[in-house]
């Protein structure tokens, strides 16, 4: 049975090292022949996060950081696949936007 | 254009937009907010349309293209222009009122011009960035840069020189710009039209850039020479620059660009003028260097960009090497001598007589030659006489410019071409 995988994309805060226009345009299309490759694997394609946040605890709200101050989490994915193999395999092939970025990859629990 | 699949791999294509799509938008991008901000504010507008096609990059991926996403591009990026100027001139109220003014006016029609300005954003930019008082090379960078839409890193690799000294030549184009007072943003005619000659040398810069590299990564060079014709497409069509230079400008990075696909081997090797397959070469590229030669045809000027161009056309239509007008070449190429005096023209002009009178008549051309330091270290020079003089039977002479001349070939692909078109029998 297949289960469902959350992708989770960080990459660096303050990550100067900024894509070229025409380094776009080829990830871009590397993107979406990616989307088409894994197509019955991708279910929601997700979005893009704001930057920034809030964290709520019992003793209020506060901003961010959340994981690391280094990183933020840039968006977000989700993809069904038979095993955790198969999720890491999707999004070892995923072409990434910004150099140095990753993809944190969680099973979602419950049906 | 078709034959632009001769060069390197295909490109990966972008689904849903042209080729160069992002590079193109950024030029535009920063031509049209430059225009409606002012030139002093070109730091913030640039990282204002980055951030857009950014954001552009993320979105479409996931919900794919807009239907019009030139003008999806412009919202997003004039919004976060006046976001980010809002935020820079908080805490100077005039400044802001007149950001505000700014905001106030259309946010998807681009402002109107006043009559007399260059009314198409991208060759306004140019217009602005060929000052007087910014160096041609900074020039030219900077037109790469804001109007090409290259990184510093690109433009490194395309010049053939350091990120560093790119960066430099930048920054002088910046502080100058910056310096300038508004109303210098908005030249007058007769402004505009002294600059023309700069701006033609820029665009004919630009094209050279990308043709007379014989690096091997042809791919990238190529997008110059397609830049290039883009935007002189765009003078050409427009009042200031619609004059039969620019035409015979257009006419000769044409009939150039219709050859370059005939120029490399089925390995990447450089070919011989007399080994292209000239089957290879683009008609629809010949014809239209030939119409716009027909258009440059007029006035009473014959300039650089003629001689260029009538050279070029003798090339490409005739029918073979050998049935190739020599004589008409060699006359080009004295008028050109005249024009703009450069031993490199003479030293081509021998290399025309030599074809067409005999390698004894080209090398009396080049004995009247006092080539410069430059022109003496360089291989061309040595390749030209080795040649010549191994056709005339002057073997030993032909052997001493032999090697030099292999020893002084910038790139590997050059020094086989040298081989195999300097060989002496023994």
């Amino acid at each position: 049975m297949s289960k469902k995988y959350l992708f989770l994309q960080r990459s660096q805060a303050g990550n100067r090292q900024q894509p070229s226009p025409a380094q776009m345009q080829d990830v871009y299309a590397a993107f979406n022949a990616w989307k088409e490759k894994f197509k019955d694997d991708i279910l929601d394609m997700g979005g893009k996060l704001m930057p920034g946040g809030t964290v709520v605890t019992t003793t209020g709200a506060t901003d961010g950081p959340f994981v690391e101050a280094k990183e933020i989490v840039g968006g977000y994915m989700f993809v069904s696949a038979d095993s955790i193999e198969r999720a890491i395999e999707v999004a070892r092939e995923m072409p990434m936007l910004m150099p140095g970025a990753t993809i944190e990859i969680r099973e979602v629990a419950g049906p | 254009m078709s034959s632009k699949s001769d060069d390197g791999p295909a490109a990966v294509v972008a689904p849903g937009l042209v080729d160069q799509f992002f590079r193109h938008e950024y030029g535009r991008l920063v031509a049209v907010l430059t225009r409606t901000v002012g030139v002093r504010h070109l730091d913030v507008v640039e990282d204002a349309v980055q951030g857009a096609l950014l954001t552009a990059l993320t979105s479409w991926t996931a919900q794919g293209v807009p239907r019009d996403p030139g003008a999806w591009l412009y919202r997003v990026a004039y919004n976060s222009l006046i976001d980010a100027l809002r935020r820079n001139t908080s805490r100077r109220r005039i400044l802001a009122r007149a950001v505000d003014s700014v905001a106030q006016g259309s946010h998807d029609l681009p402002p109107s011009y006043f009559a007399g300005e260059v009314a198409d954003d991208t060759l306004r930019m140019l217009f602005i960035c060929c000052d007087d008082t910014i160096p041609r090379e900074s020039q030219l960078v900077f037109a790469l840069k804001t109007l090409c839409g290259f990184s510093i890193a690109e433009i490194a690799l395309r010049l053939f020189t350091s990120e560093a000294n790119v960066y430099k030549r930048l920054a002088r184009a910046r502080d100058r710009l910056r310096e300038m007072a508004p109303e210098i943003e908005t030249p007058p005619l007769e402004t505009l039209k002294s600059r023309l000659p700069s701006v033609q040398a820029v665009l004919y810069l630009l094209f050279n850039e990308g043709y007379l590299s014989s690096q091997a990564e042809a791919a990238i060079r190529r997008e110059l020479c397609d830049d290039a014709v883009r935007l002189t497409t765009l003078l050409a069509e427009h009042p200031i620059g619609a004059v039969p230079e620019t035409f015979a400008l257009l006419a000769l990075m044409h009939l150039h660009a219709a050859r370059l696909g005939a120029r490399r081997d089925a390995r990447g090797g450089l070919l011989l003028l007399e080994e292209q397959d000239r089957s290879l070469w683009d008609r629809e590229r010949m014809q239209m260097g030939a119409d716009w030669l027909e258009r440059s045809a007029t006035g009473d000027v014959f300039s650089r960009f003629h001689a260029e161009a009538g050279i070029a056309a003798e090339h490409c239509f005739a029918p073979s090497f050998e049935h190739t007008r020599w004589k008409e070449i060699a006359d080009l190429y004295a008028m050109l001598e005249r024009i703009d005096p450069s031993p490199l023209h003479e030293m081509n002009r021998a290399v025309a007589v030599a074809e067409w009178q005999g390698p004894d008549a080209g090398l009396a051309v080049l004995d009247a030659v006092v080539p410069p330091a430059w022109l003496v270290g360089s291989y061309l020079w040595d390749a030209v006489l080795g040649d010549l003089h191994r056709r005339a039977g002057n073997l030993e002479i032909a052997q001493r410019h032999r090697d030099r001349a292999l020893a002084s070939a910038p790139t590997e692909a050059v020094q086989a071409l040298l081989r195999r078109r300097l060989v002496i029998a023994t």
